[in-house]
């Protein structure tokens, strides 16, 4: 006589194979998804970091005694960026997003900042002048996987920056791309 | 004809049940790594810097003199929407009793995805 016990194991041999086949796969899946979850943190680590730096150096200084009150570096830098200024800028920031207990960081940065031409009063016939540069540490290739800091400060900056004659209050836009290379 | 011993069906049960429950804790291992990238791509797509700065800006525009007050605005609009992608609108108005002043302002802000919108006070 024919016994048929012998097909029941076979199944469940079967479906317990499937199971541990479908396991090890999502097991071996796992750890090869690690490092886009990586990317994307320390991306977001470096625009704290820059935005930070930038709220550093937007710090003014307290009043004085007599009352005025100062204004903050980035500010300064701002309305004069000749040389000089541009030099400050590059050592100020790079030495607050670089600054480690042991050895120095590697982020690279270039920054401009952008400002509303003239005295139009119609937002879209207002041309925007975004060119005027606050230096770099090293110049922006497009092929760096760079984020972007911003800060809005008020500032006299003339029209181009720096002219004494056009200088009114403005509201500025400074941009910073960093970098780690 | 010799009766089948089923003494092993016990282990076999035990058997679907463990691997029932590491297939479940694999799925959740496999679940838990994008969580740490879409965390931190929502956190970048959100532009909390962007509306901190704009509304800095806009409460600093209330303690202004008309004229830069009204340049500013302007300005803000303009470079909001040419480099952020965003479309702002602000007003400041101050209201006085007999004795005290109240600063208030609305602040809106669109860059498509995202909608802001607040209202302060400040007594002076």
């Amino acid at each position: 006589m024919v016994n048929t016990d012998g097909q029941l194991y076979t199944i469940e041999g079967l479906a317990a194979s499937l199971i541990l086949l479908l396991t090890a796969f999502l097991v071996v899946n796992t750890t090869s998804v690690f490092t886009l979850g990586d990317t994307h943190i320390s991306d977001m680590q470096l625009e704290t970091t820059g935005n930070d730096a930038l709220a550093m150096m937007d710090h003014a200084v307290n009043a004085t005694p007599s009352g005025t009150i100062g204004k903050s570096p980035l500010r300064q830098i701002v309305e004069v960026p000749d040389s000089a200024n541009r030099t400050l800028f590059v050592q100020m920031f790079d030495n607050i997003t670089n600054n480690r207990s042991i050895g120095r960081d590697r982020i690279q940065f270039s920054a401009n900042f952008s400002y509303a031409h003239g005295t139009a009063m119609m937002p879209s016939s207002t041309p925007v002048n975004m060119t005027t540069p606050l230096g770099s540490s090293r110049f922006l290739t497009g092929g760096e996987h760079a984020v972007r800091a911003t800060r809005w400060l008020i500032a006299d900056v003339g029209d181009p920056p720096g002219t004494m004659a056009s200088a009114r209050e403005r509201a500025v836009l400074v941009e910073v791309y960093l970098w780690r290379d | 004809m010799a009766r089948l011993k089923d003494d092993a069906q016990w282990i076999v049960l035990m058997g679907f049940i463990v691997s029932f429950s590491l297939f479940f804790l694999a799925l959740v291992l496999n679940q838990s790594t994008v969580i740490g990238q879409t965390t931190a791509e929502s956190v970048s797509e959100f532009p909390k810097d962007d509306i901190r700065g704009i509304r800095s800006l806009m409460i600093q525009d209330a303690y202004l003199d008309t004229t830069d007050a009204n340049n500013i605005r302007y300005d803000i609009q303009t470079l909001a929407m040419s480099r952020q992608n965003a479309v702002v609108s602000f007003w400041n108005t101050s209201t006085s009793t007999s004795t005290e002043t109240f600063t208030t302002g609305e602040i809106l802000y669109n860059n498509g995805v995202l909608i802001y919108k607040e209202e302060w006070t400040a007594r002076e």
